[in-house]
């Protein structure tokens, strides 16, 4: 049934579906919001716990033949049936979080516009191109013709794309600059670092593996552990690997903690409090 | 001694003329370097070669403008393998722009090798990267409900390229081009639940990072950064974006050595004369 729910919908039907879900999610939200701090928190935490009790539970619950007409070598549990319309639901209600950074946009740069802050004009040019942008794209979706799709892709390949490509450009100038003041020999762990850093760089690229294209590329001769690009691997795989792996193992049982927290409700700071 | 701080302290809008020069320059030239094949990438590209005809890869891209230097090139020359081997591709998103810059590529690819846009291959266009992991558990059950339509708001499900997909278990293969961490969650909740190879294509920023599910055999293969789209048209026998940015990749580098180095060089004589000069005060 939930499935059902989320059907592509398009031209009324799509319409009727937004207006909807707009009038059912302020709803929801005035009702929140008119429960008092402490039950509101109560309820956000049993949300938060099913959530994940869900996921939990689909998981490690033991799987059986569930076959459907479309694929008869399904398996599963009693959960799997609701894994997508679940995804669905997240993904509406990660799309609500988009439209509460936009109205935190606005609200920053709103107040600064109107009170003549320094950098109001940096806001206005936030406004400017939001909706700019949006105008556009609707316009385009709604109605494809010459002068909004080449509107779009004005916007789209001669704005938003050439910014974002300039402005990671920009980075390079800034590493070659870095790495010139900041890799002096000062110490022996700077020299070893410099080193490193210098044979994976030369590894990486093509003039620097000509340096030892001379020397012999058969694995079985010993000589060959001496061109650059194999000593680049080296390193990557023999001591670049092995600690990626051990801080990959702590970040991922301080993560298990954290979920675990947050999950249970014993996180502090969180669900409302300074608010209780 | 004056020369030697001065090497020391070269002005950084030097620096930045200079990077400039070795980055613009080689484009003029027509310089073609051969590279070594590294593992990594010989292991990607036989991953793509010993696929069936006409199986299923999905094939993410999760990348921006940004990154289209190392990303795009990468994409194009992966596409072009998929595309020679004559297998079908559906291509994910999780970045709002790379569904626009691969959708572009696919469609000037797709007349040199033949292809037809929901018949060989799909775009399934954006999904919130927020909600990576539960929309690939999603995904992984039930391929045609969560996707849902394609770029185009077609139902995927009557697109003759999802002929016989259902769930992860139809997809031979899993690529991932990415400039972040989202090749994570693929292995988490699409690769290694249903044992599916997965190739990744990260920046080469991103790619020591990635070294540790090589060995770990949870990534069948990668190219990492552009050097691992060099290598991978020299294999492919095509002379792509990533092989005509390879010498600008090169002088750049060589330039950061180089300036390394010069700083350093100058630093360690100024210390020698210094040191000279003290001694010579302390006789």
């Amino acid at each position: 049934m939930l499935n059902q729910l989320f059907q592509p919908a398009h031209g009324t039907a799509l319409a009727g579906y937004i207006l909807g879900a707009i009038v059912f999610s302020l709803i929801v939200f005035a009702a929140l919001m008119a429960v008092p701090p402490r039950f509101r928190r109560n309820i956000i935490l049993m949300a938060t716990f099913v959530g994940g009790l869900f996921y939990a539970l689909e998981f490690f619950w033991p799987v059986h033949a569930m076959p459907t007409p479309e694929d008869p070598t399904r398996v599963g549990n009693f959960l799997s049936p609701y894994v997508v319309p679940f995804g669905d639901i997240t993904t509406v209600i990660f799309a609500w979080t988009v439209g509460l950074g936009v109205i935190n946009l606005c609200q920053v740069h709103g107040k600064r516009v109107i009170k003549g802050a320094s950098g109001a004009f940096n806001s206005m040019a936030f406004f400017l191109s939001m909706i700019v942008m949006l105008v556009v794209y609707i316009l385009q979706q709604a109605h494809p013709n010459a002068i909004n799709k080449n509107m779009k892709v004005l916007l789209f390949d001669g704005g938003l794309q050439s910014l974002d490509a300039t402005m990671f450009s920009i980075i390079a100038f800034y590493i070659v600059s870095a790495a010139y003041r900041a890799f002096r020999v000062r110490s022996v762990e700077a020299t070893l670092l410099l080193c490193t850093a210098v044979i994976v760089m030369l590894g990486q690229i093509a003039i620097g593996q000509m340096l030892t294209q001379r020397i012999p590329a058969d694995p079985h001769n010993f000589v060959h552990n001496f061109r650059i690009e194999i000593i680049r691997d080296w390193i990557m795989t023999k001591a670049n690997a092995p600690a990626t792996r051990a801080v990959a193992f702590g970040l991922g049982i301080g993560g298990l903690a954290v979920a675990l927290r947050i999950w249970l409700g014993l996180e502090r700071g969180s669900y409302f409090e300074s608010q209780g | 001694m004056k020369i030697l701080r001065v090497l020391q302290e070269v002005d950084r809008r030097y620096l930045y003329a200079a990077l400039l020069l070795a980055v613009m320059l080689p484009f003029l030239m027509d310089v073609k370097i051969p590279v070594p094949i590294s593992a990594q990438t010989n292991k990607m590209y036989t991953a793509i070669e010993e696929l069936p005809p006409n199986s299923f890869v999905l094939f993410g891209v999760d990348w921006s403008a940004g990154t289209r230097g190392e990303n795009g090139a990468q994409t194009e020359v992966l596409m072009r393998h998929l595309m020679r081997h004559k297998v079908r591709f559906a291509l994910l998103a999780f970045d709002p722009q790379s569904k626009e810059l691969c959708q572009r590529i696919a469609q000037r690819l797709q007349t040199e090798y033949g292809y037809k846009e929901g018949v060989n291959w799909v775009n399934w266009g954006y999904r919130v990267s927020s909600n990576l992991e539960m929309y690939l558990k999603a995904l992984a059950q039930d391929i045609p409900t969560a996707v849902g339509t394609d770029i185009h708001e077609v139902p995927v499900r009557t697109l003759p390229v999802m002929a016989g997909i259902q769930s992860a278990k139809d997809i031979a293969l899993i690529l991932d081009v990415t400039p972040s961490s989202t090749f994570q969650a693929y292995i988490q909740f699409v690769a290694q639940p249903y044992k599916i190879p997965m190739g990744i294509a990260p920046t080469a920023v991103m790619a020591p990072e990635a070294f540790t599910y090589l060995d770990s055999g949870q990534i069948v293969g990668m190219l990492a950064g552009l050097q691992g789209a060099i290598e991978y048209e020299q294999k492919l026998g095509v002379v792509g974006k990533a092989t005509r940015a390879s010498v600008s990749l090169s002088f750049a580098h060589l330039l950061i050595i180089g300036f390394i180095v010069l700083g350093n060089l100058a630093m360690l004589l100024e210390r020698r004369q210094k040191s000279r000069l003290h001694e010579g005060d302390a006789q």
